[in-house]
């Protein structure tokens, strides 16, 4: 019985992601009919493919990705309410690709690998700092990193304010938009770009299953059955860093997916990483769809950054964390 | 009893490990040398802060020596990876860690990591024996299936010694086993190492408080002050009552042949 449930829940949420694929292309601010994409109507086959496609299959990825990154997070620093966001690891990559865009002017082509690599050394910048601050005090590791997340997330957002006051009207547009985390502006480069940084980060996590079921005892009984825990770390950190500097670099920083999915889910499939991490990529994925299709059609035609709506819902889903924790002791 | 026939299973050569504490200076353990037979139960007594556990965790290769050498049957710990290392020792830490969302039989079967392969999917039938073997040997079969989290401090710690056991190695290390355990349950902690240590002949190491405990389990008992070794040799030696008061700096009466020395509350 017990074998049987997270594997099935698990084969559930491959089901929804396949639903998510295939429904949420046809919703929107135009609803098409299956049928006419099927029929070959020119107008519904352009919707489909050139527009709303790519963007569905960019939610499905970054929300996995992001979803992948905190369980992670989460699972390395036995802390509930580490992720991405809150760790300061997507305001790293923020600054970067920030940066990027500022001197990337006029520079056409090479403008996606070069905010790419500032994402990149922006998200690896950020985990190393907090990582290494947390580290360095030994005692209550879990607040100390928390803390250190603020101060990160705090230097990279007054940095961002500097570079964006430095810019032009028209540039500072672009880096507020795109600092709200959306999916608006995609085609297919953007999905196969992001698509083998998240395999990435996911096979990682499946390689590292043991180590990291074992850390959910703790890191000195999961050192004492021999995980060399700083080596995994180092691992788990620098893949995850990788997938979300380049979810950032092509979507903005996204908050709070990888704090909701992974508790979520934790309740459904249990705590085995094999079962969980698939199980973020799917149900992270389906989340962050279906909350773009929400972004696209509640206040349509106007077209709300998902970054928005995944805050909104995300800051009251922290404090209830917090506040449950609190109460447990 | 004093002279191992058969090579030293653990040994330490000049062991020194620097701990750099925050507000403190800092302290020192070793240098020291020691050597734990085949089959033998080594108890370590000693005041708070005199580097039991720090000790320990050298002997299981979770801390690094700053200078000296441990190894395991001749194999410097420098050597194995810690894998490797895990396969010949297990380690039962003091702190029982909280939330933990595994039940027993999971948190059993996690000991069978070392053995395990990145590639394996689930444990083999030989993990799957090792693991029902573990849980009759600790004699908690009953609660298995149930979460760590809901069971008692003792039945937790039982289930952390059988995630041990499962690793099947050849040295057992326990750092304060008994300790926040009621009577009974540091009864049924006592009856299982003793039952491992003279049925199974493992080679056991533990830290204790318990000086009763230290005599009943120990061939010998090792008495750490400030880092170094006061004296080591057979309980009726160490557990003596001058050589315990000088150890805790507190006045230690006298018991019948066979017990440890009582610490004397009367002034």
């Amino acid at each position: 019985m017990r074998p049987l449930r997270p594997r099935s829940a698990l084969a559930l949420l491959g089901l929804l992601w396949l639903a998510v694929a295939l429904g949420a292309p046809l919703l929107g601010s135009q609803p098409i009919g299956l049928s006419d994409v099927l029929r070959g109507d020119p107008t519904a086959l352009a919707i489909f493919w050139q527009l709303r496609l790519p963007r569905v299959l960019l939610a499905l990825l970054a929300g996995g990705a992001l979803a992948t990154a905190g369980l992670g997070f989460q699972t390395l620093f036995r802390n509930p309410l580490a992720e991405p966001y809150t760790l300061g690891v997507a305001g790293g990559a923020a600054l970067g690709a920030v940066l990027a865009l500022r001197v990337s002017e006029g520079l056409g082509a090479l403008g996606l690998p070069l905010v790419a690599l500032a994402s990149f050394a922006g998200a690896l910048g950020a985990t190393a700092l907090v990582a290494g601050v947390a580290m360095h005090r030994k005692e209550s590791e879990t607040g100390t990193l928390l803390l250190a997340g603020i101060g990160v997330s705090l230097s990279t957002s007054a940095l961002i304010l500097f570079v964006q006051y430095l810019a032009d009207a028209t540039q500072t547009f672009r880096m507020v938009r795109w600092m709200m985390g959306g999916l608006s502006v995609v085609g297919y480069r953007e999905v196969l770009w992001l698509l083998p940084w998240t395999l990435l980060g996911l096979a990682a996590l499946l390689a590292a299953r043991w180590d990291l079921n074992l850390l959910l005892a703790g890191e000195e009984i999961a050192a004492s059955r021999g995980v060399d825990v700083p080596r995994l770390r180092l691992r788990i950190l620098i893949a995850t860093s990788l997938m979300i500097g380049a979810l950032v670099a092509v979507a903005g920083p996204i908050g709070f997916v990888g704090l909701m999915v992974p508790h979520a889910l934790r309740r459904l499939v249990g705590h085995d990483h094999l079962i969980l991490a698939p199980a973020c990529l799917l149900g992270g994925g389906a989340f962050l769809a279906l909350a773009d299709l929400a972004a696209r059609t509640v206040m349509a035609p106007a077209d709300l950054p998902v970054g928005v709506l995944t805050a909104l819902l995300g800051g009251p889903f922290f404090l209830l964390l917090l506040a449950v924790r609190r109460g447990r002791g | 009893m004093n002279d191992p026939p058969v090579p030293p299973v653990l040994s330490a050569r000049g062991l020194v490990r620097e701990e750099r504490g925050r507000a403190k200076t800092g302290w020192t353990l070793g240098p020291l040398d020691l050597e734990v037979a085949a089959g033998e139960c080594l108890a370590l007594v000693g005041p708070n802060g005199a580097g039991k556990t720090t000790l320990l965790r050298c002997l299981a290769g979770l801390r690094t020596p700053s200078r000296g050498v441990v190894a395991h049957r001749g194999r410097n710990f420098a050597e194995l990876s810690r894998r490797e290392l895990a396969r010949r020792i297990a380690y039962v830490p003091q702190v029982r860690p909280a939330n933990v969302p595994l039940t027993v039989r999971e948190a059993v079967e996690l000991g069978r990591y070392p053995h395990l392969s990145p590639f394996q999917l689930a444990p083999s039938a030989a993990d799957h024996r090792a693991v029902d073997h573990a849980l009759a040997a600790a004699g908690i079969e009953a609660f298995a299936e149930r979460p760590l989290d809901e069971l008692s401090g003792g039945e937790r710690q039982m289930a952390w010694i059988a995630a041990a056991l499962a690793q099947e190695a050849e040295v057992l290390i326990l750092d304060e086993p008994t300790t926040h355990l009621d009577p009974r349950h540091q009864r049924d902690v006592a009856g299982l190492l003793h039952r491992l240590h003279r049925e199974n002949g493992a080679t056991v190491l533990l830290a204790t408080h318990d000086l009763d405990l230290a005599g009943l389990l120990g061939d010998r008992v090792l008495a750490l002050r400030s880092g170094r070794i006061v004296s080591l040799g057979p309980p009726r030696e160490v557990l003596a009552a001058d050589s315990l008061a000088a150890l805790f700096d507190a006045p230690f009466r006298a018991e019948p042949e066979g017990r440890a020395a009582r610490l004397s509350l009367a002034p």
